[in-house]
């Protein structure tokens, strides 16, 4: 579901047809997104999935074969005229995933030569450079060559480079990928916190969907090139278009069952789950049932499944456990910790109705 | 496994740790200080001071030092310029662009560097000769064309044998800087709007600066210590350089000013590659930052691609398969105008007594010349064995004494016959072995004492692979090996052996190819009792038999391109399980 647009001149990015061939394979396919100034735009899906190979168009480091790009109503590459607007010429900053750093030059020497390439004054220049500096926290390390400094603090020089032309377009390709785990999450509201102060429309590739999640205000997931679903996140997440869409994102991950339909029943493994009017005309289908709908140990009267303990992991007071059915992962919520032998016995209790339905090629059914 | 067992496993070997430092520590001395300590002390006797003074301050001195000084440094720079530009110009084409067959001409690049610098020489001569100083004019002008003077003999022709030579090493030089450029450092330019001359000079230009410094440093103190080229395109105008000079002043008995100039020829380079390395050190050495790295920006050359395709394709070829063909010619034609005519094979297996090279025979036939090959292989295999192993037992001990005192002196010791022209190094052999020491009779002329300088002078190059080998075998391997229970030998046999074997071998071929071809070690240190092929071809070409000289020097380079490729084959075997 598209968010709301105004006038197309007035999207700050409008990909419309957007397509990219490497000889017979195809990477990117028939695009089309658009979003408005300000928005944080989070591109995300499994490595290959073109998202890069996206970005890098939006960049103006690769040619489109066929469709259009436009930044705020100009036509900034397309397949008939290639790249319109060069990579220098679009106001758009990349921040890129090994960080580029150039090696021969200071932090400030980095931040301050697109200045010079795009002609400030020295004044000006200087000026900036403390400004963006300070922003980011690393005025200590100005004089310091990008070999001296640490992983973290080289990303923030990475990120201070990009914004200090004061692009209204940043690009960012999975930026947080090199970082540990304690840092990815405190440069997450750092970026934020840049995406809000320089006021441009962001452009964000990962393959994490937590991040997604957090900071995008337009999330679209790709797969094989091709856009899934283009939405807000919450959109995604409360309804999914397809299986692909639906086990990406969400932690833990929700329950994919196929079923079968036995006279007014679906039935996974003789246990009847939900109505067959929930998918009617289908004779199979996949449900779709999220963590918190499953419960573990018997609940009620409701319809119960028994599989193998796989692992559990505690998570906010509660815990998610994983049990096997057949090849089938399946998890559910159980109050406080859990224990168990993997191997031991368990029951899945399902709520009554699942949360939604699935061709079997992974179309969402709606009832 | 007790812990008794342990400490007896290792006592004996903690025994030989201590004494083996020692041995080492004396071997070093003797093969490499001590050389060096003698010829300057040789120099502030009486006759030492003398000449000194007859050297640096006299009317002589002109003649003995400031004008080889300057033909010494003209040629240096031109050769350092020279490299730079050609070697720099196909590396950048074969790292950042999309030129048609880089393969082709990267491997073109590196040949000549396998081609020794009077295989180049004798090639130009056998192509460019005239007839200012008689005997049988060249190809060029038997063929009508007027060769000048400055092109025939001296400086330029010296010059531009040098630069077909020593480009190659510039070349491998800066294309392993230029392929460090990742192309996120070239596109962050581009996304910050600069053009294609901006990132050139503001980018790549600068990240590889170092690597031109050390590439022009390298080269210079190639070409300054190189005897070949100038002595046998130089010598016959007198043309002197410094190695020529030294050279000369030995050969005449005045063998006091030879050390002297050994002294300065070893201050001149050891100045230049010690000032060299403080330019790059520190933080100028740039490391490029990088997580992902490893993909290349190609610049499209568009128009350019075939012309310069072609431009690099003539380079390639005029500096490798040319002088090999040229030579290969030259030894099948009785007339040195008529390259491709008339060809025989006398000159390799002719029976002697006709008309043809004075009645000498073939080179097959000649037992002198058969004596030099056998002489010649064994050198090189003596040699690549005495040098490794030192080399390896004197990684092993800097790896493990790491920190002490004792691992600095001797790898700074170990490291410092790089800093000495190999000529240089030769004088100060004689100085130190040139007389009986004591009771033992002096070594000039022998065998052994060739063997001695040879294994000192390569110590740098086996020192290194040395380490570079025992980097293949860390604790953590040869500890996981002892967990599964395997006993010393065991060990030996199926983990450090087959993982240093290969890198000790390819390491050992090296320095087989460096002895073969070398000209300017044995040519103070042999006499004509014994000689050596390069020897053999160096008195041959000074005495005007072209096709013996050029026919020898072929067999040279056949023996070291198969060398060569051997260790080639080795070292891709070697990094089979790294891929």
């Amino acid at each position: 579901m598209a968010p709301a647009s105004t006038a197309p001149a007035q999207d700050a990015i409008r990909i419309s047809q957007l397509v990219k061939r490497f000889g017979d394979v195809s990477a990117v396919k028939d695009v089309n997104i658009s979003v408005p100034r300000g928005a944080f735009l989070v591109l995300v899906g499994p490595s290959g999935c073109g998202k890069s190979t996206l970005l890098r168009m939006l960049a103006g480091l690769e040619e489109p074969s066929a469709g259009e790009i436009a930044f705020v109503g100009r036509t900034v590459s397309s397949g008939t005229g290639g790249v319109i607007a060069d990579a220098g010429a679009r106001d758009a900053g990349l921040v890129f995933q090994s960080y580029a750093l150039w090696p021969h030059m200071t932090v400030a020497g980095n931040i301050a030569w697109p200045l010079k390439v795009a002609r400030w004054s020295k004044a000006d220049r200087n000026a900036r450079v403390d400004e963006v500096l300070a922003l980011l926290g690393i005025s200590a390390l100005r004089d310091r060559y990008p070999a001296e400094i640490s992983g973290g603090q080289q990303q923030r020089v990475a990120i201070a480079r990009t914004i200090a032309p004061k692009p209204s377009i940043l690009l960012f390709d999975e930026p947080l990928s090199n970082l540990d785990a304690k840092l990815r999450i405190e440069m997450r509201s750092e970026l934020m916190r840049i995406h809000r102060a320089t006021g441009a429309t962001s452009v964000y590739v990962t393959h994490d969907q937590v991040e997604a999640m957090t900071m995008a205000s337009h999330v679209a997931v790709l797969n094989h090139g091709r856009v899934e679903q283009f939405g807000a996140p919450i959109d995604l997440l409360r309804r999914p278009t397809t299986t692909f869409v639906a086990s990406f994102l969400g932690t833990p991950p929700a329950n994919l069952l196929p079923v079968t339909r036995v006279q007014d029943r679906f039935v996974f493994a003789d246990v009847a789950l939900a109505p067959a009017a929930f998918a009617a005309g289908h004779e199979r289908a996949q449900l779709l049932y999220r963590a918190q709908d499953i419960a573990v140990g018997r609940v009620g009267d409701g319809h119960q499944l028994v599989g193998r303990f796989a692992e559990a992991a505690p998570i906010a007071g509660q815990s998610m456990v994983t049990v096997m059915v057949g090849d089938l992962r399946l998890t559910g919520m159980a109050e406080g910790f859990f224990t168990a032998t993997p191997g031991d016995e368990v029951g899945l209790s399902f709520s009554s109705t699942p949360d939604a339905a699935f061709t079997m090629e992974g179309e969402r059914i709606d009832p | 496994m007790t812990s008794h067992a342990l400490v007896s496993g290792r006592a004996p070997l903690l025994r030989a740790n201590r004494v083996l430092p020692l041995v080492l520590s004396v071997v070093i001395a003797l093969l490499v200080a001590a050389p060096l300590v003698k010829i300057l002390l040789a120099t502030l006797t009486p006759d030492g001071l003398q000449a000194w003074t007859t050297v640096l301050a006299s009317p002589l001195s002109a003649n003995l030092w400031w004008r080889p000084l300057l033909t010494t440094m003209l040629l240096g720079l031109g050769v350092a310029a020279g490299c730079l530009l050609v070697g720099g110009f196909l590396a950048w084409l074969v790292t950042l662009t999309d030129l048609p067959g880089r393969g082709l001409v990267a491997t073109l690049s590196t040949l000549p560097f396998m081609i020794p610098s009077f295989a180049g020489a004798l090639a130009w001569g056998t192509l460019f000769r005239n007839e200012r100083l008689g005997g049988s004019p060249g190809f060029f002008q038997a063929n009508g064309f007027d060769v000048p003077d400055w092109l025939a003999w001296g400086l330029a022709p010296t010059m531009i044998v040098l630069i077909a030579h020593y480009f190659s090493l510039a070349y491998t030089i800066i294309a392993a800087a230029l392929s460090s450029v990742g192309a996120d450092l070239i596109e962050a330019g581009q996304v910050a709007g600069a053009r294609r001359g901006r990132i050139f000079f503001g980018i790549v230009l600068p990240v590889v600066t170092p690597a031109l410094i050390a590439a022009a440093s390298l080269t210079f103190a190639g070409a300054v210590a190189n005897f070949a080229a100038p002595a046998l395109l130089g010598l016959p105008v007198r043309m002197q350089t410094l190695s020529t000079r030294l050279f000369g002043m030995i050969e005449t008995g005045e063998t006091e000013r030879g050390f002297v100039l050994a002294l300065l020829l070893i201050a001149v380079s050891a100045a230049l590659l010690f000032f060299s390395d403080r330019l790059v050190a520190g933080r100028k050495a740039f490391t490029t930052v990088t997580g992902k790295g490893g993909r290349i920006k190609r610049f499209p050359l568009g128009a350019w691609r075939w012309p310069l395709f072609a431009v690099a394709l003539v380079i390639g070829l005029a500096t490798s398969v040319l002088p090999v063909l040229v030579l290969a010619a030259s030894s099948l034609a009785p007339q040195g105008g008529a390259l491709f005519s008339n060809w025989t094979l006398h000159f390799w297996i002719g029976e002697g007594g006709d008309a043809l090279a004075q009645g000498q025979a073939g080179l097959f036939r000649n037992p002198m010349i058969v004596e030099a090959l056998w002489n010649t292989l064994k050198l090189g295999l003596t040699v690549a064995l005495t040098t490794m192993l030192l080399g390896l037992a004197l990684a092993y001990t800097i790896v493990r004494n790491k920190g002490t005192w004792l691992a600095a002196v001797l790898s700074q010791l170990a490291f410092l016959p790089l800093l000495v022209p190999s000529i240089a190094f030769a004088a100060a052999y004689i100085a130190l072995f040139g007389a009986p020491i004591g009771p033992l009779p002096s070594l000039y002329g022998t065998f052994a004492l060739l063997v001695l300088a040879a294994t000192a002078h390569n110590l740098p190059y086996a020192v290194q692979s040395g380490r570079s080998v025992l980097g293949q075998i860390s604790n953590d391997i040869e500890e996981s090996a002892r967990l599964t229970g395997a006993g010393l030998l065991t060990r030996l046999v199926f983990i450090i052996f087959p993982l240093t074997i290969r890198g000790l071998l390819a390491g050992a071929i090296l320095v087989f190819v460096k002895m073969v071809r070398d000209l300017s070690l044995v040519v103070l240190l042999f006499t004509a009792t014994s000689p050596v092929l390069s020897m053999v071809a160096y008195r041959y070409a000074s005495e005007g038999f072209m096709q013996f000289a050029n026919a020898i020097t072929l067999v040279i380079l056949l023996i070291c391109l198969a060398a060569s490729l051997a260790a080639h084959l080795i070292q891709t075997r070697v990094q089979k399980w790294k891929q």
